[in-house]
């Protein structure tokens, strides 16, 4: 057990920030390899003409947790270290909802804007101006939202907690999930081209 | 960074740590641009290109008068005494480095306004005709152009090396006390100055010999680092405390983030694949590298300032 | 057969090159969405393995925010149950925080990546039948439902969903399927937007 190395002190808080700033080259880089610098890219999700986003959200989550499973199941990672944000399962919802409208409305999510920032996209910075002023709002709100902000928490709940299946049941069940979706991906864009063609 | 309680009370050294602002690692980093730029039009004074209507020659004096005068003013702001100013112009001391600093400043700027002589703007024939008569007689003796040009990158070197050096002589900060750091400013400013005129130049040979130097002097810039750090932890105790402070100390993140990856690891990667005709040459890459170089100076000052003896 | 047209293109690259101008590289195509979504897993597992936590986006926007506040008005910021949170007791700032520095990270790897595939330059991403003018106004309208509701739901689409995701975090599940119905629930009256 020598994972997390940030929380077995490997390192301090100073060094840690640049670990932050490596990581986060490789997230941005993959980023924009991926064309989330491109809000058209983004938005096609929803219209079922360019399924990019859902094909390597997906892909990263079945590798990531894949990668989580099998070190937390050799006893490398010390999986109850990881941080794992607790469940507020109604407040969760309707910002997903929110964020969501937000999403094709905007064009972008947050991490994609700063991609498509650096890219040279100028609606990213209104976009980004945007989630300023919305944190903003959210902050001066706060003590009126406070108390459905603080509902319905769950906990540390996790699938595996709450549907009562083992670890590898649930990881094996998302890669079959994901496999379905791939292959609805794939198969939902050569419709939505032919359609196009049709026009 | 921890508090000090000290009977030795040497006045703004021992028990005040952090007593210089944002005027001297300002005055540093222009300082250091001006040197590099002196160099590089040196250079190409030597190299006899004045008669190119686009040689950087012609232009980037001029910025570095503006520059060299911006940072002399920084410098006078951080002074105590400032009517005393003259003083340090009444006397010479040898083993000063200030008293080296304050006559190579002062010499620095004949030594540009001879180069802006070489090849002066319309404006300022038609304001000063004598100017011509000048101009004119010195562009008839090409090896007086080419003495101009060593002349600018000897005093070029000078400016930017003293500024290293007047840190290193402090005994009192450890960081500051490394036997390298001269040569650290020195090819910082010229891998910023290197990086401006890229960035700037209008002339398509300038421009891609530059971008090939700029990453020559970045890449140099890494190996000093690297040479700096390993001289401090080889060192004494304090000195190795001193390089702790840049190397996981509050310091680290700054240092690491924005000199060395945002400041050359980038540029530098950008820039070989410009010269290589890969990418297009934007002004994204020298703009982080002179902004690295100015981080550079305050990471350092500020540093050596909270390192100490105990 | 791909990868000789592949191959092909270079050679032409160089030979209009040959002569030292502002050479114009053509910007590539985008890389094969399953690569890039391993590479990214990867990326999100180093995160996991080396510090514990994922990837994140508007807490960075958050501490910015914060830190503006702080300047303007310091005593409403620290009345504000939200503010005084990344505020903490104010020997760091704010801004010397993991995500802040994450996110600057996400800047220069999204430009690094844009500029070795020639694909840095200036534009806004848009539809053909909407006007800049409009697509700011919505930009800005989205960006300010994507801070609100990243902010109610605890992160945004890197902090909930990804890194939820891989975690199988259940409030995370929750927030991604929102995510997906809340996006199809208004695509249908964007679509004059982006198609």
């Amino acid at each position: 057990m020598n994972a997390p190395f940030y929380k077995f002190d490997l390192f301090g808080f100073d060094v840690s920030l640049i670990i932050a700033f490596a990581i986060g080259i490789g997230f941005g880089f993959a980023l924009e390899r991926g064309g989330f610098g491109s809000a058209r890219i983004l938005a096609a999700q929803f219209y079922f003409t360019n399924m990019r986003v859902l094909k390597v959200m997906f892909t990263a989550i079945v590798t990531a947790m894949i990668g989580v499973f099998y070190l937390s199941y050799i006893g490398y990672l010390d999986l109850s270290l990881v941080f794992i944000s607790d469940t507020y399962i109604i407040p969760q919802v309707v910002g997903g909802l929110i964020l969501g409208m937000g999403f094709i409305i905007g064009g972008y999510c947050p991490g994609t804007s700063f991609v498509a920032f650096s890219t040279g996209k100028k609606d990213a910075i209104v976009f980004i101006l945007g989630v300023t002023f919305g944190i903003f709002i959210f902050a001066e709100l706060f003590p009126f939202i406070e108390d459905f902000y603080y509902s319905t928490n769950m906990g540390r709940v996790t699938l595996p907690d709450y549907f009562g299946l083992s670890y590898g049941m649930v990881v094996f069940l998302v890669v079959l999930m994901a496999l379905g979706a791939f292959a609805a991906a794939e198969w939902g864009e050569r419709v939505m081209a032919k359609k196009g063609e049709s026009k | 960074m921890h508090e000090i309680s000290t009977t030795r009370n040497n006045h703004l050294i021992d028990p005040t740590l952090s007593v210089w602002g944002w005027e001297i690692p300002v005055y540093l980093f222009l300082g250091g641009m001006v040197a590099g730029m002196m160099i590089i039009t040196g250079y190409f004074l030597f190299k006899q290109r004045q008669s190119e209507e686009t040689c950087s020659c012609r232009y980037v004096p001029w910025v570095s008068l503006v520059l060299l005068s911006l940072g002399m003013f920084a410098l006078f702001l951080d002074l105590e005494h400032k009517l005393f100013t003259w003083r340090l112009y009444t006397t010479f001391q040898v083993t000063s480095p200030m008293s080296w600093g304050a006559w190579i400043l002062i010499i620095v700027y004949p030594a540009i306004l001879v180069t802006i002589l070489i090849t002066p703007p319309k404006w300022l024939i038609e304001k000063f005709p004598v100017v011509k008569k000048y101009s004119n007689w010195l562009n008839e003796r090409k090896i007086w152009i080419k003495n101009i040009g060593v002349a600018n990158m000897i005093l070029g070197a000078m400016l930017g090396m003293y500024t290293g050096i007047l840190l290193s002589s402090l005994g009192a900060r450890p960081l500051w006390n490394t036997s390298i750091l001269w040569l650290l400013f020195l090819v910082s400013g010229l891998s910023g100055a290197a990086a401006f005129v890229h960035m700037v130049a209008k002339n398509v040979y300038e421009r891609e010999l530059l971008a090939k130097a700029d990453n020559g002097f970045l890449t140099f810039e890494l190996f000093v680092i690297g040479l700096m750090i390993i001289g401090l932890l080889t060192s004494t105790q304090v000195h190795q405390d001193a390089a702790m402070l840049i190397l996981n100390g509050p310091f680290a993140p700054t240092f690491w983030v924005f000199v060395v990856g945002i400041g050359i690891i980038i540029p530098l990667i950008i820039q070989l694949m410009a010269v290589n005709h890969k990418v297009n040459h934007t002004p994204w890459a020298p703009i982080m590298v002179i902004l690295g170089g100015l981080i550079l100076r305050f990471v350092i000052v500020e540093a050596g300032q909270v390192s100490s003896w105990f | 057969m791909t990868a000789l047209t592949h191959i092909l293109s270079k050679v032409k690259l160089q030979v209009t090159d040959n002569e030292h101008t502002y050479s114009h590289v053509e910007a590539k195509p985008y890389s094969n969405p399953y690569y890039v979504g391993f590479g990214l897993g990867l990326v999100l597992l180093a995160a996991f393995v080396i510090m514990g936590r994922g990837l994140g986006a508007s807490g960075a926007v958050s501490s910015v925010v914060t830190v503006g506040v702080n300047a303007v008005a310091p005593e409403h910021a620290q009345s504000n149950g939200y503010f005084s949170s990344y505020l903490g007791d104010g020997s760091v700032s704010p801004l010397k925080d993991w995500l802040v520095f994450e996110v600057l990270g996400v800047i220069f790897g999204g430009f690094l990546s844009g500029m070795l595939a020639g694909r840095v330059k200036g534009g806004v991403e848009k539809g053909p039948r909407v006007k800049t003018r409009t697509r700011f106004i919505f930009a800005f309208i989205g960006g300010t439902l994507m801070g609100f509701g990243a902010k109610l739901a605890r992160g945004c689409t890197s902090g909930q969903a990804l890194t939820g995701g891989a975690l199988l975090g259940l409030g995370s599940w929750a927030f991604m399927l929102a995510v997906f119905a809340g996006g199809y629930a208004v695509a249908y009256f964007m679509r004059r937007q982006w198609r």
